[in-house]
């Protein structure tokens, strides 16, 4: 597929261009190309680049306060050229106040300063892909298997087989009250396997052994798009028990897609927080 | 004891003698220092025994090579400059917020100016859409200028302007409203930035190619030197190239290479060293690392002297010591949860003063938002004031000299500096190196590993990528005039209909025909500003004659 373009500019006086050159090396790294135009653009020369670029989008940093009145004459401009498709973002020293007046003059999305560079070259990419009909496939997959949850009526009586016959070890035991169960992790290679002990008779696992018995009960894939990821597979049909990701152990964000779909298998998506790890 | 010792000994005896006499003439704030349990508070802590290395490395405060000060008695007896950084809409308008900082216990005026007026357009200039007044104050004219200073008197405020591409257009100015007021350019004293080199590295507001820059600057030098020897001619500024991304190293190295470049270029000219250094002045970030920071300002001043008494030969112990701004590090204020910046900028803050800063600008908590409303500035400068008045720390000469870590950084970083030093001389120096873009490519890279960290959560920022809050109140923030624009050009027009324009047209002829050749600019300049030419007019006959820098 044809790479997204986009153009990265500094409309007005302002010389503050670290954040321009950042977001610009991020959305090239994120596999978009990038065209800065330097500092001191008119909004009349940053249309004229961007439709001789023949870019998706422009993303344009201001932090001199000159927002109000730039970002929406190069919106009009770009509108009187024909080339409104172009979409436009941007960022820098906006105050909140100001976000949704630019809304309204068609500057798609303001980014206010802390956002992640990633969540900026995934708006893009979703913008531009909204804009061209193109049904997003997940360019990425799933990064790993996270973990494989066995179901075991007693970590007590299971440990031993994982520890002293295969080797492995055990990190840690941790009660997940929500799900009423004790979780023991023993890590393998990148991923781990977690025995899963029913804390009580209503627990989710202690049906689980009572209907099936021991066993595999879920297969965890380590994912960091977990929201767009659940959004597409919805999309596609395939069903799924949480809709929209729920707090699971270590503040972890965690769904299940249901075995319906899944060729009877319980699929885990899990987004760890690696700043919460940090 | 050996013999160097006893001369060690000698000289610290001679200090304290001298150190009593200046008291005599400048006493310190306090007869006697002592702590809450009745504890002497000693002017300076150092070893018992003053051996070659101490002497060599640290030294004494007011002595070569200044690492633990360049006074003898540094805040005990007199506190930094607070100095806080102001400046937006109109002239009228500024001058009210100035007034009512130095109300407020302020000492020092910083005047921000707008960025057209920084690149030197005219507020009715196509360039400057939607930029008048926004970042600054607008000056078109002496007119202006009269207003932004309005009743402040002259001789006795030190004002600093940030202003740099058109500096001598500036500082005629004020030259020219104090003149008015009855202050000759002799009394006058503050500073301009008047940095260039750091403009085309990180800040962006340069008009000029390198070349016809350096010999404004140069210009100012030598007028000043003979005219206005009370004012820093220039402020070699770190602050900028640090909020750009870089390295506590790389602010100290690129800061100092860019200072050797000003020295070469005012002694290419005729000048003597002794004659322009004792005005040469630093800006310096203040920025989180607290010890860092701390060994940052300590290594500046060591660094600077050692280069200005070996590498130039300066005699005047004015010409080795190194004075500097301190401005905490706006690119560390968050906008998320802003009250946290005001514990950000007070740790900032007292890293400059355990540094030895001769004046300090401390943030407002809202600057990642919009510019500081008046209850955010003055909260600001209250926190210098609790430091200076409360913390106590201002009762010792650097206090934490002789720490062992922070000597050991301070050491580190000295090598760092002279190394990256090294490599810019093999360059060409300085301006070579801009011209290659070096430092750029050197702080793009580290500030998006800086980046790279935050986002991956090494690097924690709190209350941003980690401890956020899920509903932020929204504060209330500081809106510019949105007229403002429309009335500044008003008012241009009328300056254009009623000053004398044959006057006006013949000034700037006599500019173009100094530009042309080799004459010092100032003076023309400052005939220029008293007809009432404008900022847009100055620059656009040097525009015409030198050319535009349009990046690389």
């Amino acid at each position: 597929m044809k790479k997204i373009r986009v153009l990265i500019a500094k409309p007005g006086l302002d010389g503050h261009d670290r954040g321009a050159l950042v977001v610009a090396q991020a959305l090239r790294d994120y596999g978009m190309e990038v065209i800065y135009t330097g500092l001191r653009q008119t909004p009349q020369q940053i249309v004229a680049a961007a439709i001789q670029e023949d870019v998706d989008a422009i993303g344009l940093s201001c932090l001199s306060g000159a927002h109000n009145e730039l970002f929406p004459e190069i919106v009009s401009l770009l509108e009187a050229r024909q080339a409104g498709d172009i979409i436009v973002v941007g960022g820098g020293v906006i105050p909140w106040e100001d976000i949704p007046f630019l809304e309204s003059k068609g500057i798609q999305k303001v980014f206010t300063p802390g956002t992640p560079t990633k969540d900026t070259a995934i708006y893009i990419e979703k913008a531009v892909f909204e804009r061209d009909g193109i049904q997003k496939t997940e360019k990425e997959p799933p990064k790993k298997i996270d973990h494989i949850g066995i179901a075991v009526s007693s970590l007590e009586e299971s440990l031993p087989f994982y520890v002293n016959q295969l080797h492995l070890k055990l990190e840690a035991i941790e009660e997940v009250a929500s799900e009423g169960v004790k979780v023991a992790f023993i890590k393998i290679g990148e991923s781990r396997i977690e025995l899963l002990e029913p804390m009580s008779e209503d627990s989710p696992i202690a049906s689980f052994i009572q209907k099936r018995g021991e066993g595999i009960h879920h297969i965890a894939l380590a994912d960091d798009r977990i929201d767009a990821r659940l959004r597409e597979l919805s999309a596609n049909g395939v069903r799924l028990i949480n809709e929209t990701p729920v707090k699971g152990a270590g503040g972890a964000n965690i769904a299940f897609l249901h075995p319906k779909s899944a060729g009877g298998v319980l699929y885990e998506l899990c987004e760890k927080d690696t700043k919460e790890e940090a | 004891m050996a013999t160097d010792q006893k001369d060690f000994q000698k000289q610290f005896e001679e200090w304290k003698a001298l150190t009593e006499k200046l008291i005599e003439k400048f006493p310190e704030k306090k007869e006697e220092f002592k702590t809450s349990s009745g504890i002497n508070i000693d002017r300076l802590g150092h070893p018992e025994i003053l051996d070659q290395n101490y002497m060599d490395k640290l030294g004494l405060p007011g002595q070569y090579p200044y690492t633990r000060g360049i006074q003898p008695t540094m805040y005990r007896g007199r506190t930094w400059t607070m100095r806080q950084y102001a400046g937006f809409g109109s002239a009228e308008e500024t001058n009210r917020r100035f007034r009512y900082l130095l109300d407020q216990g302020q000492t020092g005026l910083s005047v921000a100016f707008d960025l057209p007026t920084q690149i030197g357009y005219d507020s009715d200039d196509m360039m400057a859409k939607g930029e008048v007044g926004k970042v600054g104050v607008a000056i078109d004219s002496l007119d202006d200028m009269e207003a932004l200073l309005r009743d402040i008197p002259l001789d006795k405020v030190s004002t600093s302007m940030t202003i740099n591409a058109p500096a001598s257009v500036l500082l005629a100015m004020y030259i020219v409203v104090a003149e008015k007021q009855g202050v000759s350019q002799k009394e006058i004293s503050g500073t301009i930035q008047n940095d260039i080199l750091k403009e085309y590295i990180a800040r962006g507001t340069y008009i000029f190619p390198p070349k016809p820059s350096m010999r404004l600057i140069t210009d100012i030098f030598a007028y000043c030197a003979e005219n206005v020897p009370r004012w820093n001619t220039i402020s070699i500024s770190g602050y900028h190239i640090r909020e750009a991304g870089s390295t506590a190293a790389q602010e100290l190295a690129f800061t100092i290479a860019n200072g050797i470049a000003y020295v070469d270029a005012a002694i290419a000219t005729g000048l003597k060293v002794d004659d322009f250094a004792p005005r040469l002045a630093f800006f310096f970030n203040g920025h989180n690392e607290f010890l860092e920071e701390v060994a940052k300002f300590r290594a500046a001043r060591r660094i600077w002297s050692k280069i200005m008494k070996e590498r130039y030969g300066a005699k005047k112990p004015k010409s080795l010591q190194l004075r500097f701004h301190t401005q905490v590090a706006g690119s560390t204020l968050t906008a998320q949860q802003p009250d946290n910046n005001i514990i950000r900028v007070t740790l900032q803050a007292l890293a400059a003063v355990f540094g030895g800063t001769q004046s300090l600008h401390t943030n407002a908590k809202d600057e990642a938002l919009a510019l500081p409303t008046e209850d955010s500035a003055r909260i600001a400068l209250r926190t210098q004031q609790i430091i200076a008045n409360e913390s106590g720390v201002t009762d010792t000469v650097d206090p934490l000299g002789g720490s062992y870590y922070i000597e050991k950084l301070t050491d580190q970083l000295e090598t760092y500096v002279f190394d990256y030093i090294q490599k810019i001389d093999d360059m060409g120096g300085a301006v070579s190196a801009v011209e290659q873009g070096y430092m750029q490519r050197e702080i793009h890279q580290a500030a998006y590993e800086t980046q790279k960290k935050i986002e991956s959560g090494e690097e924690v920022v709190v209350g941003m990528n980690k401890y956020k809050l899920d509903d932020e109140p929204k504060p209330e923030l500081h809106r510019i005039d949105p007229e403002l624009q429309r009335k500044q050009i008003e008012k241009l027009e009328k300056l254009r209909s009623t000053r004398d324009q044959n006057r006006v047209s013949a000034r700037l002829e006599e500019l173009r025909n100094g530009a042309k050749g080799d004459h010092n600019l100032m003076p023309l300049i400052i005939d220029c500003v008293r007809d009432y030419c404008t900022v847009g007019e100055i620059c656009g006959v040097l525009r015409d004659e030198f050319g535009e820098y349009t990046g690389i």
